[in-house]
């Protein structure tokens, strides 16, 4: 996968390189307007994020350049500002989907991977590790061609493990992931463990044995 | 300690008199003592105008008496007007007032009496004149009652003017004084002083003008602080979370170092938490949610409680569900009915249980708690919390506060066996 990160703020721009490039992605950064402006029209890429206040000027510009150009790529904004309209005048001119500052790299990556199923299949597709299958449309999930009844948040749940394999989820990231700005009601993540026993159960042995502690109080999902 | 501050605030409320009040009740103490003080000295002085006159008039009559006598006219007394009478030694003049009985009238009269002794032609005379008081009497009284007449005439007209007057002297200042009343920070528009052709009015609005311009300016600059500073914290804080991710995701970790770091990942939220809803405040304060929809807070509340109970174990019990339609901002709704919730939540205890109600026009929530807040009137104030044990920004009472305001709902908080209660009318 082909990723630009145009982004000012250079150690946050490194730290997601960093991050994005362990699954293999190859990321190029570019750090003011121009410089994007230019990467944007020269090469091709599957996922750009995209800062909003680009030092020199305004990433929704490029996105207009996206769009005149008719350029395929998916963008994800970030931004600083948590405001309504930005973020709608963002989606208005093309962008999929908008982070607002500061978020978790494991959700950018989550975020990243929807925007690509939703390009490349028109919003159906099945993403499948091993045995597990998962129906992002129906929002249903098969383990061995068997359907499991999941609940909303064990649904998401899973799709945030599998969207994030082999890396280390903590309790918080979890946490905000499934509640966003209510997470911070829960304060011994008892509730994490319910879930995520529940989801165990619900997989079987065979889906459950993905789902690893790590560190003592951390998960990761990964193969065997 | 506000419930007492306003109590002395209604009180020196009520010893206050208003300025137009104040000058006719001065205008009318001066005038009337004035009056009564000018009174007394006109009938001094026209009485002693009198009495002068009246004794002018016996010495005179006196006089020509002694010339008569002189020229050996014949004489006649006439009691108790003039008496002569021939007497033996001579004494000293005497001059003064006395009780003479009136047969025709039946009773005693006041008389100004001159007695005087002279040797004419050889033989000694006694003269005693005498004049009557009260007809003198009779003229001070018609002096003093006209002039009362006319002072008390003077007096009603310049009341009534000097009333008038003053009401339309003062008007630009009672005018500006009702615009200072509706003085508010966060208006935009600025204050539409009357100007007046007065000098000290004229700079009374000068110096008011700049004053407002400068507690404006000032508090725009803290707002416009509040928000840079939130805004600015954002970039170091998504650098720091981005940071703490890739080393939880790198190798040679141990369970200490893992648990430090998520425990650094807690306090980054709890920052970008506390971040969001001071610029949620800033922006509710700045006008800045214009959207306004038919809301129904009943149908909100009821979505609110389902999210809420799937992370806390807090029961919700939720009754009545009567749908409350109030005209406002969608977003604005969601955060109260969120906020609502949450505090509760936060201050209940274990196994404790939440109250929702929505009948009429008003919403409550109460929640257990053991005793009545400290001070619930810091309720509302930013940052403020009772106990520290609880983790919370101290700022979602302030925010639902925030948002009352804007719709003038009515928000109030009351302890009730063991029970904090909070109601919204709206």
């Amino acid at each position: 996968m082909k990723i630009l990160i145009a982004e000012d703020e250079l150690a946050l721009q490194q730290s997601i390189a960093t991050y994005l490039q362990r699954d293999g992605n190859i990321c190029e950064v570019a750090s003011d307007y121009k410089d994007t402006a230019y990467k944007v029209d020269l090469y091709d890429y599957d996922i750009i994020i995209l800062d909003i206040n680009l030092v020199t000027g305004s990433g929704l510009d490029i996105l207009k350049v996206l769009k005149e150009e008719k350029k395929n790529a998916g963008v994800l904004i970030i931004s600083a500002n948590n405001s309504l309209d930005d973020k709608l005048e963002g989606l208005d001119l093309g962008a999929d989907d908008y982070l607002t500052k500061p978020f978790h790299l494991a959700e950018l990556n989550s975020r990243i991977k929807a925007i690509l199923r939703r390009g490349k299949f028109g919003g159906d597709e099945t993403i499948t590790f091993n045995e597990i299958e998962i129906n992002t449309r129906s929002r249903t999930a098969y383990i061995s061609d068997k359907s499991i009844a999941l609940t909303r948040k064990e649904y998401d749940l899973l799709l945030f493990f599998v969207t994030n394999k082999g890396r280390i989820l903590s309790k918080e990231i979890i946490a905000e992931h499934l509640w966003g700005d209510h997470s911070d009601l829960v304060d011994n993540f008892d509730f994490i463990y319910v879930h995520i026993n529940n989801l165990r159960k619900k997989m079987t042995s065979k889906g459950a044995k993905y789902i690893k502690t790590a560190y003592g109080s951390g998960y990761k999902f990964m193969e065997d | 300690m506000v419930i007492n501050l306003w109590k002395i605030k209604l009180s020196e409320k009520n010893n206050k008199i208003r300025l137009i009040q104040k000058s006719s009740r001065t205008f009318l103490v001066t005038s009337a003592l004035l009056m009564v003080l000018s009174t007394v000295v006109l009938f001094f002085y026209v009485k002693s105008l009198l009495q002068t006159e009246v004794e002018e008039e016996l010495f005179s009559t006196e006089a020509r008496i002694e010339t008569a006598l002189l020229e050996n006219k014949p004489l006649y007394t006439l009691p108790p007007v003039v008496e002569i009478v021939e007497v033996v030694d001579l004494e000293a003049q005497i001059l003064k007032d006395t009780l003479i009985y009136d047969p025709s009238q039946d009773e005693l009269e006041e008389f100004r009496e001159l007695s005087s002794f002279k040797k004419v032609n050889g033989q000694n005379y006694k003269i005693t004149v005498r004049s009557l008081v009260v007809e003198s009497d009779d003229i001070l009284i018609a002096v003093v009652v006209s002039y009362v007449i006319i002072i008390v005439l003077v007096f009603l007209v310049l009341f009534y003017f000097n009333r008038a007057w003053s009401k339309k002297l003062w008007s630009p200042f009672f005018a500006n004084l009702e615009q200072m009343k509706k003085f508010s920070l966060s208006t935009e528009t600025p204050m539409q002083l009357v100007d007046s052709d007065i000098l000290e009015f004229s700079e009374l609005n000068k110096e008011v003008m700049q004053l407002t311009n400068k507690v404006k300016t000032d508090y725009k600059n803290l707002k416009q602080f509040t928000e840079d500073v939130s805004h600015e914290l954002q970039n170091p804080l998504a650098i720091i979370q981005a940071k703490v991710e890739n080393i939880i995701n790198g190798d040679g970790l141990n369970e200490v170092q893992f648990e430090h770091l998520t425990s650094i990942q807690k306090d980054i939220q709890r920052l970008t938490q506390m971040n969001k809803r001071l610029t949620l405040l800033t922006k509710i304060e700045n006008n800045q949610f214009v959207k306004v929809k038919k809301v129904n807070i009943a149908k909100n509340m009821g979505e609110t409680i389902q999210n809420f109970q799937e992370i806390s174990s807090t029961k919700i019990n939720y009754s009545d569900k009567e749908d409350i339609h109030v005209q406002m901002d969608p977003y604005l709704a969601e955060i109260l009915c969120n906020n609502l919730i949450s505090n509760a939540i936060k201050y209940s205890p274990e196994e404790g249980k939440i109250e929702v109600r929505t009948s009429g026009n008003t919403l409550s929530i109460s929640n257990q708690g053991p005793k009545a807040l400290e001070k619930p009137e810091n309720l509302y104030s930013r940052f403020y919390r009772e106990s520290e044990t609880t983790k919370s920004t101290g700022l979602g009472l302030a925010i639902i506060n925030r948002i009352c305001e804007l719709y003038r709902f009515e928000i109030s908080y009351h302890f009730k066996e063991n029970h904090h209660i909070f109601s919204i009318t709206f």
